[in-house]
């Protein structure tokens, strides 16, 4: 579903990423660990096509996401780190209006049930955004994602400033997903949240993938140990 | 889709606030306009009832000598302004649309006009053709600026990167919102200026209103150019804002002092300071030049032959005669200079469509400088109609009594504007094409990250 390919972005003598190799099948949620700027949002954009490698490849379902942006786009989903929609309109609203962006078209019941099944409370569903929590926000985030159909997720450190119960439930929503077989791709921080939700976990250090593993063959004690370790070395 | 791109649009404050500003200044200019026609209503019913006072007046005392009595009288060729006027005043303020003449000589009478409110004059009018081309434009800005960059900066831009098929098209349809929300004010002020004005709705009414349609969307066209470039939301809004200076201010005022030095107008004083020496030095001179110069003019008068007396009309009026005819080479070459200019300028406004649209505008309102231009020619052959009915009754002696006259009320001139559509819309049309094209290259990729 998703493949990195030697994938090396370089900005003048700085090298973001250096030659990724990695591969996220169906059903799969790989966690990118890393200090900040070790290129796991630079992979994010280089697989959203925000930006364009250097050399190697990003693909979607096989494709070149350069080559075929527009084939590739639409079969993924994305939630950024901080989920910015429109104020001025209510979470209804801007579900409505982003799926209206992409060629889908939802009743208002649908649109209300997708919203609840995300774990929105119904009591803000007909709010504006300007009163939503961070994590309401990704909430609609979520539902986006569930409407778009998308078959890759591709998140950034989207669970980052979230309470413990929101981080809970955005992990609940993941596993859902995961169960429908969806590829997902997070960069994260959160080593608890990629050893609990992820199945495969990839540690990056200055824009090299120094390690990955599947989550299930270290305990969280031994993942915390090899993190620091790489970190400090 | 469109619904939730207007509902995120409108439901801005500042987009309210500003959008009520503008109706309530369109308001204020028609109104204001509506107050100018009153105001030159008044002058005309004025001026005719006065026309009609003062020949009476004049004939009771002065029944007797018909070249005195057509000393004193004045007759009145008025230029009556259109309703459209009201829209936009352009040099109906600044030149008198009454001329009041006696038969003596022209050139003098020319240019007397009465000059009220003399600031008012400075500051121009905020009429409609104003906030047409001077303040639409700044709401354009407003509400264009930031089209693409405020996503960017309040980070909405890369959700809708993914989530959009054609982000270019996406930010048609905002600016499209955006070109709805701004012609739906014009046309409601457009409406209350129709019903308000009582205009009449003809192809003259639809070039202005189709004028300033064009002219907006080369505004919206302009900013979506800048807007193009993807800078952020404060270099967008003080290049916008730059672009108006320039172009509302900086380069008509600049147009305006290059054409006056390149074509210099001989004052209308000196001409009538010429036409004043060409008569008063009359007065010390054999009569004989004067009136063989008067009989070479107009030959059909030379079998009126001049009196042994000091003083006689025929000469008092042949003397007039001398001051048009020794200043009329100086007039006709201020009016050749005039017209040079204006001809300049609307060359030049054909590169500026601020002012393209203020000159055409002033030209379909009939507020033009041409059209004062045809109004004085008008006037001069309005005065030599008058001579030629009174010049024989004077030099025949002709009893006062025997003039009908309740004949002479004012007379009008009026002048349908020709429309040369191709000429009025062919310069905005390019202009708008032109930026359409340059922004359509720059957003072949847009930035994201």
């Amino acid at each position: 579903m998703l493949k990195a390919t030697n994938l090396t972005k370089k900005y003048g003598n700085f090298t973001a990423l250096n030659a990724l190799n990695l591969s996220v099948e169906g059903g799969d949620i790989f966690c990118l660990l890393g200090a900040n700027g070790a290129g796991k949002s630079t992979t994010i954009n280089l697989f959203l096509n925000f930006i364009e490698p250097t050399t190697g490849e990003a693909a979607i379902n096989s494709l070149n996401v350069t080559q075929y942006p527009g084939e590739t786009k639409q079969v993924l989903a994305y939630i950024p780190e901080n989920l910015m929609l429109y104020s001025n309109l209510t979470g209804l609203e801007n579900l409505d209006f982003f799926c209206g962006l992409g060629g889908k078209h939802y009743s208002r019941e649908q649109l209300e049930g997708l919203l609840e099944q995300s774990g929105l409370q119904k009591a803000f569903i007909h709010r504006r955004v300007s009163s939503y929590s961070k994590g309401m926000r990704q909430k609609v985030g979520i539902a986006l994602a569930r409407a778009r159909e998308a078959s890759v997720l591709l998140l950034d450190e989207p669970t980052s400033g979230l309470d413990p119960k929101a981080s809970n439930e955005f992990s609940e929503l993941l596993l859902e997903m995961k169960g429908k077989g969806v590829a997902t791709l997070m960069a994260t921080h959160d080593l608890f949240r990629a050893k609990d939700t992820g199945t495969h976990i990839g540690i990056m250090k200055e824009g090299v993938l120094v390690e990955q593993f599947k989550s299930g063959d270290v305990s969280f004690q031994d993942l915390e140990k090899l993190y620091l370790r790489h970190m400090h070395n | 889709m469109y619904s939730l791109i207007v509902k995120q649009f409108i439901r801005s404050k500042t987009v309210m606030v500003t959008t009520l500003l503008i109706l309530i200044l369109g308001v204020v200019s028609i109104l204001i306009g509506d107050q100018f026609l009153a105001k030159q209503e008044k002058a005309i019913a004025e001026v005719t009832r006065h026309q009609q006072e003062h020949i009476a007046r004049n004939v009771s005392w002065i029944d007797k000598e018909m070249g005195l009595l057509l000393y004193y009288l004045r007759f009145a060729l008025i230029n009556s302004p259109g309703n459209l006027t009201a829209l936009s005043i352009g040099q109906r303020d600044v030149n008198s649309g009454i001329q009041n003449v006696t038969i003596r000589n022209l050139e003098g009478q020319r240019y007397d006009t009465d000059l009220y409110n003399p600031t008012s004059l400075q500051s121009g009018n905020l009429d409609f053709g104003f906030v047409i081309i001077y303040l639409f434009p700044l709401l354009v800005i407003a509400f264009t600026y930031d089209l693409l960059s405020e996503e960017k900066e309040k980070g909405t831009w890369r959700l809708v990167a993914i989530q959009s098929k054609s982000v270019r098209g996406y930010l048609l349809k905002k600016l499209s919102v955006r070109a709805l929300l701004i012609f739906i004010a014009l046309l409601l002020l457009f409406t209350f200026a129709t019903v308000k004005l009582s205009l009449a709705i003809n192809e003259t009414l639809m070039a202005f209103a189709v004028l300033g349609f064009l002219y907006l969307v080369f505004w919206l066209a302009l900013c979506f150019w800048v807007v193009s470039w993807q800078r952020n939301s404060s270099f967008n809004a003080l290049t916008l804002l730059s672009v108006w200076v320039v172009l509302a201010i900086l380069l008509p005022a600049s147009v305006n002092n290059l054409v006056a030095n390149l074509y210099p107008v001989p004052e209308a004083l000196s001409t009538m300071v010429k036409q004043r020496d060409g008569y008063h030095e009359k007065w010390d001179m054999a009569k004989g030049p004067t009136m063989d110069k008067f009989f070479a003019h107009y030959p059909q008068f030379e079998k009126y032959t001049l009196p042994d007396d000091d003083f006689s009309w025929l000469w008092y009026y042949a003397m007039q005669q001398m001051g048009d005819d020794e200043s009329r080479q100086q007039s006709e070459a201020m009016r050749e200079k005039i017209m040079q200019r204006e001809k300049a300028s609307s060359t030049a406004a054909l590169f500026m469509p601020t002012m393209h649209a203020q000159l055409l505008f002033n030209d379909l309102a009939g507020s033009s400088l041409e059209n004062h231009m045809k109004f004085l020619d008008h006037t001069q052959a309005f005065h030599e109609k008058m001579r030629m009915y009174f010049y024989p009754k004077i030099f025949e002696g002709a009893s006062v009594n025997g003039v009908d006259w309740q004949q002479f009320t004012p007379e009008y001139f009026s002048e349908k504007p020709e429309i040369n559509w191709g000429q009025a819309v062919l310069p905005l049309l390019v202009f708008i094409a032109g930026f359409s094209i340059l922004a359509a290259v720059n957003l072949k990729k847009i930035k994201v990250a």
